[in-house]
This record gives C-alpha cells, sequence and structure tokens, in this order.
C-alpha cells in the first residue's frame, strides 16, 4: 500500500517572529520528521480552515524544526496570523524539485528576491551558509517595499558581516519617519552593484511576478545563461502531488516539475510571468 | 455467451437483492421516476427502478460515482464490499481508462478512487442509440467498447451478448452463468451485434459529420485570441461543462479538520472558475473569461494528450448537453481549428 497522499503530519507551533507587520515566521515542531531540500515546499494546514503551499524558510541542515514565514493575504493566512504557540498544524510533503546546489559549488552565486520571495531564499542562504566553504562568494540582493516591509530584520545584519557574503538590501520608497541608510529603488537597480561574471555564475530569482519578470530580462542583458537563471515560480500549487492541475503552466506541472525552474526550461511556456 | 434480455434483467434485480452474488451495492442508469426526462441518471438501484442500460449514455458520468463530487479522502478506511456498475457505454469506458492513468499511477494513488476501482465490478453495454450530442466517432471512439470493461453486453435482439475482459468480469460471467439460462456458451460475436456495431458507429458518424475536423489538434494553440474571445462569449463561466466531464478531475481539497483528527476531503473544481489559479496576491495566469475558456479547451484536446496518451474528450457531448450558454463543443472545435493559421485541411492547402 503507498501511504496516503492527502494524510498531513501533524506539528506544534512552538513560536511565532513577526518580521514585518504582514509577515510571520512561524516555527514547528513536527510529529515525524519531514526532510526536504532547500527550494521544496510543503502544503501547511491549519485545521478546519484550509491548506496552502508556502516554502520552508529555515535550512534543510535543520531538523528538529521547520520554519515557514507566511504574509497575510487571504482567508488562510489571516488565520494562520492568528495561530499561537502551542496550536496543533499540519504538513504534507516534501513537494517538488529543489535549488541545485552541486550546481553552485566553486561558484560565484547571485540570489536576487524581493518580499515574500524572501522567505524561500532565506533558506536557500542559511544552507548555503550551513557548508559555506563549497562556495566561491554569495552575493544577496534583497528588495522590499519600504524599510518596515523587510522581513529577517536582525538577521540580515548579522549576515551582511559574513566574510563570503555581499548582501545588499534596497527599499522601492522610505515614507515619511522611517530610518534607511541602505539603497532606495527597485531591487533590480542593484544589479548595477555585481561584481561576479554573469558568463559563468548561477543567479537564483524569487519574489513577485513582476520582479522574478524584470529580474531575469535584468540578467540576461548582464548576459547570464538562461540554463543557470533559476526561478522560483510560485503558481497555486493547491495538491502538490500533481492531481488537482491549478499550477499548469503549458506541459509543466509546478508542483512536480517546479517550482524551482531554470529560464531556458520554461522560457516558451504561456503566462509564466503572470 | 448469449443469455436472454430479461435473464440479465432478472439476474440484476437479484444481484440487487443480494440474492445472487456477493454486490453489496448495485449502480446503473436509470430513469427518473418522478419526472418526464429524456435523460437517465446514474442511480444506486433501489427496486422499483427502471433501467436504461441500453440507448445511449446517461447524463452523468461513471466518474460521479467512482470519483465522487464531494469524498473524504484522508483519514481513509477502504470499504472492500464489492459493487457493480452496470449500464455505461463506451465513452465512460475510456474515461475510466484514462481517470485510472491519472489518479493510480506510479507516483499516485488517490485512496478514494482505488477503492472504488477495486470493489467495482463494471458492466458495459453497447450503444443502441445516440443522443443528439453524442460524437464519440470524432474523438477516436467507437459507440461500443472492445477493451477496458469487465464485461461487455452487446443487444442482440432479445439476447445480450456477453464478454468478459478481465478476471472480476470472468467471475460475473460465472456467477451469471448459476443464474441464468445460456443460450450459446460459445465466444463467437453474433453476426446481428457486429451488424448493430456498423450500424451505430454510422449513426454517430453521420450525426458529427457536419462537425468533421483534423485530429492535429495542437494547432488550436495558435487559434488568434479574438476567436477564443467569440467563441466563449455566451460562457458564463458557471464549471456545468467540468463537473459533468467524464474525465475532468481537478480537485480541491478541504480541511474539515475537527479537535485532533485531520481530516481532508476532495471535491470537484473547475478550472472555468475565476478563483481556480489565482494566488493569495490576486495575481493569476488566466483571470479573463475567454483565457479560461481556451484553456479547457487546450486541456482536453492538448494537454491530456500528451499527457495520457489520449484525448481528454471522448465524445459523450455531456458539456455541450449542459451549457446553459448554448456552446456546442463540436461546433466551437471546428471553427477554432480553421481559424488557425494552419487551419486549412491539407487537401485544400495542397
Amino acid at each position: 500500500m503507498k501511504p496516503n497522499p492527502y494524510e498531513a503530519v501533524p506539528a506544534v507551533l512552538l513560536e511565532t517572529i513577526d518580521e514585518t507587520p504582514l509577515i510571520r515566521t512561524l516555527r514547528m515542531r513536527l510529529d515525524r520528521p519531514m526532510p526536504f531540500r532547500t527550494g521544496q515546499f510543503v502544503e501547511l494546514s491549519l485545521p478546519g480552515v484550509g491548506e496552502g503551499p508556502f516554502t520552508p524558510s529555515s535550512s534543510h541542515f535543520v531538523t528538529e524544526t521547520m520554519d515557514v514565514t507566511v504574509m497575510e493575504a487571504g482567508f488562510l493566512t489571516e488565520h494562520i496570523h492568528r495561530a499561537k504557540p502551542g496550536d496543533r498544524v499540519g504538513l504534507r510533503g516534501p513537494f517538488g524539485s529543489s535549488y541545485p546546489l552541486t550546481e553552485f559549488e566553486g561558484q560565484d552565486l547571485l540570489i536576487l528576491g524581493g518580499g515574500c520571495g524572501l522567505a524561500p531564499l532565506r533558506s536557500l542562504f542559511l544552507t548555503l551558509l550551513d557548508e559555506a566553504e563549497k562556495y566561491k562568494s554569495i552575493t544577496f540582493f534583497a528588495g522590499a517595499k519600504t524599510p518596515q516591509d523587510c522581513p529577517y530584520k536582525d538577521a540580515f545584519l548579522v549576515w551582511q558581516k559574513h566574510p563570503k557574503v555581499k548582501l545588499v538590501r534596497a527599499v522601492d520608497a522610505v515614507p515619511p519617519g522611517e530610518a534607511w541608510d541602505e539603497e532606495v529603488g527597485v531591487v533590480t537597480v542593484l544589479l548595477g552593484k555585481l561584481d561576479i561574471d554573469p558568463k559563468n555564475s548561477p543567479a537564483v530569482v524569487c519574489g513577485p511576478p513582476v520582479m522574478m519578470k524584470f529580474g531575469t530580462r535584468d540578467l540576461l542583458k548582464l548576459g547570464f545563461r538562461e540554463d543557470r537563471i533559476y526561478l522560483s515560480m510560485e503558481k497555486k500549487m493547491y495538491c502538490g502531488i500533481g492531481q488537482c492541475r491549478h499550477c499548469v503552466m503549458g506541459g509543466y506541472y509546478v508542483c512536480k516539475d517546479g517550482p524551482v525552474f531554470t529560464y531556458a526550461q520554461i522560457k516558451n511556456e504561456e503566462g509564466i510571468w503572470d | 455467451m448469449l443469455i436472454p434480455t430479461d435473464g440479465l434483467l432478472t439476474f440484476l434485480e437479484g444481484c440487487r437483492k443480494k440474492d445472487f452474488g456477493p454486490y453489496k451495492n448495485v449502480f446503473s442508469p436509470v430513469w427518473p421516476a418522478d419526472k418526464d426526462s429524456p435523460s437517465a441518471i446514474l442511480a444506486l438501484l433501489q427496486g422499483e427502478d427502471r433501467l436504461a442500460l441500453d440507448g445511449h449514455r446517461a447524463t452523468d458520468p461513471a466518474k460521479l460515482l467512482l470519483y465522487g463530487a464531494r469524498e473524504r479522502v484522508a483519514p481513509f478506511v477502504a470499504d472492500p464490499a464489492p459493487s457493480l456498475l452496470a449500464g455505461i457505454k463506451a465513452c465512460d469506458i475510456k474515461a475510466l481508462d484514462l481517470l485510472d492513468r491519472a489518479l493510480l499511477n506510479q507516483e499516485f494513488v488517490d485512496p478514494a478512487y482505488q477503492a472504488w476501482r477495486e470493489r467495482t465490478t463494471v458492466l458495459s453495454f453497447d450503444c443502441t442509440d445516440a443522443a443528439p450530442t453524442c460524437h464519440c466517432t470524432l474523438a477516436g471512439g467507437r459507440p461500443y467498447a472492445e477493451t477496458g470493461f469487465d464485461v461487455n453486453a452487446a443487444r442482440d435482439g432479445d439476447h445480450y451478448y456477453l464478454s468478459a475482459g478481465t478476471a472480476k468480469g470472468r467471475l460475473l460471467l460465472d456467477l451469471i452463468r448459476e443464474h441464468v439460462r445460456i443460450d450459446d456458451p460459445s465466444g463467437r460475436v453474433p453476426e446481428a451485434v457486429k451488424a448493430r456495431r456498423l450500424e451505430m458507429t454510422a449513426r454517430v458518424e453521420a450525426q458529427s459529420a457536419a462537425f468533421a475536423r483534423s485530429g492535429d489538434y495542437d494547432r488550436l494553440r495558435a487559434s488568434p485570441a479574438e476567436a477564443w474571445a467569440e467563441e466563449s462569449r455566451a460562457c458564463v463561466g458557471c464549471g456545468a461543462c467540468t463537473h459533468i466531464c467524464p474525465t475532468c478531475y481537478c480537485l480541491i481539497l478541504n480541511d474539515e479538520s475537527q479537535a485532533a483528527e485531520f481530516v481532508k476531503v476532495r471535491s470537484y473544481d473547475s478550472c472555468q472558475w475565476h478563483g481556480y489559479a489565482r494566488v493569495a496576491s490576486g495575481a493569476s495566469p488566466r483571470p479573463r473569461m475567454d483565457e479560461r475558456f481556451r484553456h479547457r479547451y487546450l486541456c482536453k484536446l492538448v494537454t491530456m494528450k500528451k499527457e495520457f496518451g489520449s484525448l481528454g474528450c471522448t465524445g459523450c457531448g455531456r458539456c455541450t448537453e449542459a451549457c446553459p450558454g448554448g456552446i456546442d463543443f463540436r461546433s466551437a472545435v471546428r471553427r477554432l481549428m480553421e481559424r488557425s493559421p494552419s487551419g486549412r485541411p491539407a487537401a485544400e492547402a495542397g
């Protein structure tokens, strides 16, 4: 008998961390371990409310607990934000493709992300730092709407000091009264600060569709290779197992064939940026 | 083997009453008792039913039973009690074959569908009539099944010619032999059955002739946006077509957990609905109705073919029958194919 693909592994919510007014990280301990590879996603269910796809935001080397970072955007995420430590949740997964870490070994890696796309990138980044000796350098360009919309505020300050890391942040705008001494502008303006060789370097992009679209366009202009631009295509992965068909994108199921695709794989599919 | 028609009816009634066989439930298309309906519906036999074993396919697809509109899938406990599904037609047999590939494969097994499939013996019937929207021959099918059933019954005057396709089917034939008079035990297909099959095929072909099209559905991709907008003008996005389609299986997984137990209930979704592919941020790959309409046509005729090796359309015509906007799938496909830049038939293009 195959395991029932619809069955969730129970977990307990250990703590919640407010990242921004709309973004919150949940740390969970699962009743049974769910080893994943960074970039893969899970289906998180809130009993009696619903279920949705989220990418863990913790390192895949951390096995006792799992973090997910959730932006309040709709019915389910509103309820997830109301959850309290001690509450029971359910997890199915992990599902889909992961970031190809072996391809990144010995390379100068660029990570480009914005908004809630920083959640999967935090997982990638922490996983890379756990084996930092394997990578030549990590350039991390992160964007957010305003200073208060930047998640992982304290962590960023620590990461910026890492010898192998060049981490620069940009915000679209600084409202009056908010302090900010880093860059201002959409995250792609940071590409002007790039000091690695685009021809041989892998780049990972994750963020809102419009950022993915223009980020990819700019990377191609800079000379990054189509098959070395890794995109996290987050569509509506409702079931996670290629059955519900909601995330179908041309000939691909984002949940099974993705969510991590190279640009070369999907460039001819319809509606990838919608 | 050849058995009298009333013998088969007596046998099915005996199964329903649990006098014969192991079947806990017997399902069949029936004529609704409470109203004068031209269409049979799929029902659990309860006595006093008027069975619709012959004729054409019922309003309901077999999917409605084997892949229910709403089923608890976790925790899941299979009901092992055997059931008998009699009277479905070739278009539904083909659809079950596609659902088997989609729902019971190497990577994935839907536990509820698997349980239904394992416990159900399928007794299909040749079509002896065609609904006005039937067009199985355009979808590469025939109004009779040659494979995919456990047992098939082909009408031959006041007899049925029965043939088994599986071990489960051979058990059913053994059981029938125990209780019904057999008039010809040989496996020879009666000439009259062959003739009727040809005649029914010709009839469906004739009523489909006006909608004839080439099988090169890939070119639908190139049909212009205006063509899709025009064809979908009458579409209100109700989702009736996908719910009634024998091969549509898109699902929503609802969490209906109470207290300590995680309960997952699967129900039908429809790609024709606005929220179907929309993500929490509000982004949607297909915000407009004509885009969702196109998505369905491409899924049925291109995507499913690529994925499962056969069209997602069996030509049952239920979507046309169910559409409140009066959209005829056959006409729409024909016009869309014609409007594709490579749309002219090869003979004309030459």
